[in-house]
């Protein structure tokens, strides 16, 4: 019944977001409102961590590489099939895919706590997994901060705080280098392209929209709201983009190597403006976004790296 | 075919062909992006040959995006209220459709297969869409017959055992493709005319058009076989070749369009229905109705799925069932 009412909730939510042009401060507050419906009727229940987090699962491959990337990599029990870096990560057990996962494989690798990064599709199994007294970590950064933050506590969690702390400090160093150097620089106006067949992009709320910002691009889609909104053709035509950033080559393989038809006569087209970029820095909202952040700078503005 | 029928005939469909027309040129002035009217009329009425003093941009958006979308909606609609027309005259059953019945589904499948395994080969997809089209029509068909004939709710059973076996069948499949592809498949799925592929247009157009007449033709015999499947023969009709005939047909035409857009849902039920509602039960006119008044019904419903949230969209099949589900609820209540 609780489940039900959950779900019934989510389908709400989800069915006021895509369909109801409502304004964006509504829809926060639904979504407020729903997630402390969730609370109450789920009884959301804190499970208390262990003094040193011995166990982890990972439900997301961003996830993964953070916990290896602040040298917790040994304690990774359980992984997606979808988490392939670093390459030791492919020896960890595999528990399915972030959306699928398996809860009883899950359980049976009895960890201590498990991280997740698409908590709203996965709201029932992460009630199950508190009631099976396995605590949840929840993170969905949506700017290269959030991605920072998430580094930090995860390290916090798993007693590797210094590690976690000298790892951003870095990331922030090479961030602000990329910074500086496009820094004065005419941004380059940017049609990022999650898949031409339909028309998908990175909106408002894709962490990978303020990465384009940092990296000198102005995202003509950067207002839209949601995180990878369908898009309408005419209009990314009409957007004349003087850039477009394919992110593949990476997981997705060959997908999304090509430009969508209404974009092939764009000035980023004609100019041969069309930046293929591995899809796993730009995708997944970990330590290797930096290395994203770099690659888009430096397509954008070669100039500015001399 | 007498002097009257053929008169109110081709009085109906000028007239919505007429209403069409207007559709299409209206509905090819809205859009995310803002067009001039004026010259984007002026455009079109020189069939493409002149711009008017539009940008090429806006020619562009005009010419190579807006007006084949509305053609394939026009064609998908056509085709899948052309489908539903045949199939509830030839099953005597008003609450056929290609969508419920789990035609759709198959010809979904047929697509995908064609995506999974020769994905680069695009003529495959129409013709694995027919044939999954063609099997799902034969399996409800067969699951249908009873002892007792096929009663309405049989076949509705039957439909529904074939769609929920043949969702199941898609669930597998996307879960054998990768990741990067599902989200665009489950947008497919509940039906979408952003990818308005220039390579099947034609073809979509030219099947919509062949199967609303070749089903025209056979409007006589199925008149006749609304009396019943015995009194039909005894009156001449022969049963098993217009039983083959609509089948083909129909699964031409809903592999055609799914093979285009995925599954745009109950226009093969609202549509029929209202055109035999307003224009009578006799299949001569509700057929070639249904096949025009189907193009209209899907470019409004497109048209509100590309425009309501712009510039993000909607998948027309969204649309479709949330005018299409509570008219079947009503017609449901009716039978």
């Amino acid at each position: 019944m609780k489940k039900k009412s959950i779900l019934r909730m989510c389908f709400l939510c989800f069915f006021v977001a895509t369909c109801a042009p409502v304004s964006r401060r509504a829809l926060i507050i639904l979504l407020l409102l729903a997630i402390s419906f969730g609370c109450n009727s789920g009884g959301g229940r804190r499970v208390s961590l262990p003094a040193r987090v011995t166990r982890v699962v990972s439900l997301a491959p961003n996830l993964t590489e953070i916990v290896f990337a602040v040298g917790a990599g040994d304690r990774l029990v359980g992984r997606t099939s979808y988490c392939d870096y670093p390459p030791e990560a492919k020896a960890v057990a595999e528990i399915g895919d972030t959306l699928h996962p398996s809860l009883e494989r899950i359980i049976a690798l009895k960890p201590q706590v498990v991280l997740i990064s698409t908590s709203s599709q996965l709201e029932v199994f992460t009630q199950e997994l508190q009631n099976q007294n396995i605590a949840v970590f929840v993170t969905d950064p949506h700017d290269l901060e959030g991605v920072f933050r998430s580094i930090q506590q995860v390290g916090e969690m798993l007693g590797q705080k210094d590690q976690a702390d000298q790892l951003v400090t870095k990331l922030r160093e090479r961030t602000t280098a990329v910074e500086q150097a496009v820094k004065g620089k005419q941004p380059v106006s940017v049609f990022y392209q999650v898949s031409a067949e339909p028309l998908y992009t990175a909106g408002h709320d894709a962490f990978v929209t303020d990465l384009m910002r940092r990296a000198g691009a102005a995202s003509v889609t950067a207002n839209v709201p949601g995180a990878w909104p369908k898009f309408s053709n005419e209009s990314a035509l009409a957007a004349r983009p003087d850039a477009i950033i394919l992110p593949t080559g990476g997981s997705m393989g060959s997908v999304n190597s090509d430009v969508t038809e209404a974009l092939r006569k764009s000035p980023a087209a004609l100019q041969g403006r069309v930046y293929k970029i591995n899809d796993d820095y730009l995708t997944r909202p970990g330590p290797r976004a930096i290395d994203g952040l770099e690659a888009m700078a430096r397509a954008l503005h070669p100039e500015a790296f001399k | 075919m007498n002097r009257v029928t053929l008169r109110k005939t081709l009085i109906s469909c000028a007239l919505l062909g007429a209403v069409l027309l207007l559709a299409i040129v209206s509905t090819s002035l809205l859009g995310s992006e803002r067009l001039p009217a004026r010259a984007s009329l002026c455009a079109l009425a020189s069939l493409g040959t002149s711009t008017c003093g539009l940008t090429q941009d806006q020619f562009d958006i005009l010419f190579q995006i807006r007006l084949p979308r509305i053609l394939l909606a026009a064609a998908v609609g056509g085709s899948l209220a052309t489908a539903g027309a045949g199939y509830q005259a030839l099953l005597r059953n008003p609450l056929a459709e290609p969508y419920l019945l789990g035609i759709s589904n198959g010809a979904a499948v047929g697509t995908m297969i064609s995506l999974v395994f020769f994905g680069a080969i695009e003529w495959t997809r129409p013709l694995l869409a027919f044939s999954g089209a063609f099997a799902a029509t034969f399996a409800v068909y067969r699951l249908a017959r009873g002892r007792a004939g096929a009663t309405p709710e049989r076949l509705i059973l039957a439909g529904v055992i074939v769609t929920t076996f043949l969702s199941s069948v898609i669930v597998f499949v996307t879960t054998l493709m990768d990741a990067t592809r599902i989200r665009s498949f489950t947008f497919w799925l509940l039906g979408d005319l952003s990818g308005a592929s220039k390579a099947l247009l034609p073809v979509a157009i030219t099947i919509t058009i062949l199967g609303a007449l070749a089903l025209t033709l056979h409007a006589r015999s199925l008149n006749l076989l609304m009396l019943g499947e015995r009194d039909a023969f005894d009156l001449g009709v022969e049963v098993g070749r217009v039983r083959i005939v609509v089948f083909l047909v129909a699964s031409l035409l809903v592999g055609s369009s799914v093979a285009a857009s995925g599954s745009v849902g109950y226009v093969g039920l609202v549509v029929p229905h209202l055109a035999r509602l307003s224009l009578g039960s006799d299949n001569r006119i509700s057929i070639p109705a249904a096949a025009l008044g189907g193009a209209l019904f899907v470019i409004v419903a497109d048209t509100v799925a590309r425009t309501i949230i712009a510039p993000r969209e909607l998948p027309v099949g969204a649309i479709t069932a949330l005018i299409g589900a509570p008219l079947f609820i009503y017609l449901l209540k009716r039978v």
